[in-house]
């Protein structure tokens, strides 16, 4: 059971400080894709499992591609999932996979009717498959089709209602996305539906600046939590009241200590 | 204007994303200040950037050896033939030695591509699937009529590796930074036999003559204990126990 307090991201760099320190850490949350092997990876996972709630949160399972999932990717989710015994499972809004090549990265989906009915059967099988509920991450986004015409807040909420899944709500996603798209992130928010909420993340992200003046914000998890994103944490919380909260880095990757500062900021903030 | 299909927009986008001139997906995108073709960048350039990223962690020797800046050139060109068939990207990059061979610029290098196949063995050995290690008891259950139709089974984590070149050594010395170990390195090409495998205390890797390496090769191919022990018909008993003691095998079965 994860507590409703924050957690931050385990990456391979602090494999050996968890194990030796125990820090006072509330919970982690690993990227799934990392621990799919075996050896050493796998062997710390399970070692600090013995003293953490570990979440899982995967990158590559493509809920919004149109040729459904991969089955060999979300059996081996499902397996580590078990053998870990995750106490939450993650993905995203979005598709990483087309005609058998994998993208490494977070692809935008067209908001659509069509597009709805198939992540809520793309997260219907993947919640079959793991045996649990999934959580729903919104990704931030640098591009929006023309023909979409379901906002993205409304989409989370509707594949949440009809599929059963929880909203892992991102918040600097939000901001990230409100910016680049010029959309108000406290009305996305306010949308959300306040009983799925299951997970908050917290990342920082960067400003892309280009010569003739232009800008765009890019989500890099290099860097603190910016203020304009923790003010609209302190919203969430305000909203939907505190759930699990995962400080996410990287990119440049900082001490532990830096990591576990940034969740006792989290922490502050919802007492 | 008709509501393209999904499956379609992803097709397209999935094309912008591997050629940039590719433009099928441009119609599709909403633009205001940045045009579709920019926007489309920023995906493009992450996507690329990773796959070099997962290249530089899995080949740290070949990068040491063509220096950053190259290599990041060489990773970009591969990148562009061969994207990822997965979203397990410890998978990714296993054609790369190949395509080292084939890479002019490289020339200079001939020992390149070896250095590749042996760190893409340690990158196999360290991300393989846990698997059950067969225990030498397990094999006196098997009646002596049927030693010779035994086949095994090596652990996920085996690779054998038959070279022109001392990749092990290379590799070791380019990144410990010891230009005199490298120095030392006899270049010119011969037979290098090395096994690579994750056994109980880790990676290890273990040069052979060729000898015994072709009884290891073929006994790890799965091939009849009948046809292996010819590599080495006297040292096979020991060689046999050698393997089952290392942890190289997981399971054997018995030609019917």
């Amino acid at each position: 059971m994860i507590p409703a307090s924050a957690g931050v991201g385990l990456r391979f760099a602090h494999h050996r400080t968890v194990l030796d320190e125990r820090p006072a850490a509330a919970w982690f949350e690993v990227h799934a894709e990392n621990y799919m092997g075996g050896g050493k990876p796998l062997a710390y996972l399970e070692a600090i499992r013995r003293d953490y709630p570990i979440a899982l949160h995967g990158v590559a399972l493509s809920l919004g591609s149109a040729e459904g999932l991969d089955a060999r990717h979300l059996r081996r989710l499902a397996e580590l999932a078990g053998r870990i015994d995750a106490s939450l499972v993650s993905e995203h809004l979005a598709w990483t996979a087309s005609d058998g090549t994998h993208f490494p990265d977070l692809l935008p989906l067209p908001l659509t009717e069509e597009s709805l009915a198939l992540v809520c059967r793309n997260v219907e099988h993947a919640q079959q498959v793991l045996g649990r509920q999934l959580l729903l991450e919104n990704p931030s986004s640098y591009l929006r089709y023309r023909h979409s015409t379901i906002p993205e807040w409304e989409f989370m909420a509707a594949v949440a209602a009809r599929t059963g899944c929880g909203i892992l709500c991102d918040v600097n996603n939000i901001y990230v996305s409100a910016c680049n798209h010029g959309f108000d992130a406290l009305a996305y928010l306010r949308a959300l539906p306040a009983q799925a909420i299951a997970e908050f993340h917290l990342a920082g992200h960067r400003v892309r600046k280009f010569e003739d003046g232009r800008s765009i914000r890019i989500d890099d998890h290099g860097s603190r939590v910016a203020p304009e994103v923790w003010a609209l944490y302190a919203e969430a919380l305000a909203l939907f009241g505190p759930r699990p909260t995962l400080i996410e880095w990287d990119t440049d990757v900082p001490t532990l200590a830096v990591l576990l500062e940034e969740a006792a900021h989290a922490d502050a903030c919802a007492a | 204007m008709p509501m393209p299909a999904l499956l379609e927009v992803q097709r397209a986008f999935a094309g912008a994303l591997l050629r940039e001139y590719d433009r099928g997906v441009w119609p599709d995108i909403a633009e205001d200040a940045f045009s579709a073709p920019e926007r489309l960048r920023i995906y493009r350039n992450t996507c690329r950037s990773t796959l070099v990223q997962t290249l530089r962690m899995t080949y740290p020797a070949v990068e040491r050896l063509v220096e950053r800046e190259f290599f990041e050139h060489i990773a970009g060109k591969f990148v562009e033939r061969h994207p990822a068939g997965s979203g397990y990207l410890n998978e990714y990059g296993a054609e790369f030695p190949a395509f080292l061979a084939g890479l002019e610029a490289a020339g200079e290098l001939p020992y390149l591509a070896d250095v590749g196949r042996f760190e893409w063995a340690l990158s196999v050995a360290a991300n393989a699937v846990d698997a059950p290690v067969l225990k030498p008891g397990a094999l006196l259950a098997v009646e002596t009529q049927h030693h010779a139709a035994l086949r095994f089974e090596p652990h996920p984590s085996v690779s054998c590796l038959e070279l022109a070149y001392p990749a092990d050594e290379i590799a070791d010395a380019v990144l410990a930074g010891d230009e005199a170990a490298m120095a030392q390195v006899d270049l010119a090409p011969d037979s290098v036999c090395i096994v690579v495998h994750r056994g109980p205390n880790g990676l290890e890797t273990e040069r052979l003559c060729a000898r015994t390496y072709e009884f290891v090769a073929r006994l790890c191919a799965g091939e009849p204990l009948a046809g292996v022990i010819e590599a080495a018909p006297e040292q096979a008993p020991m060689l046999l126990a050698q393997q089952l003691a290392k942890g190289r095998l997981s399971a054997f079965t018995i030609d019917a």
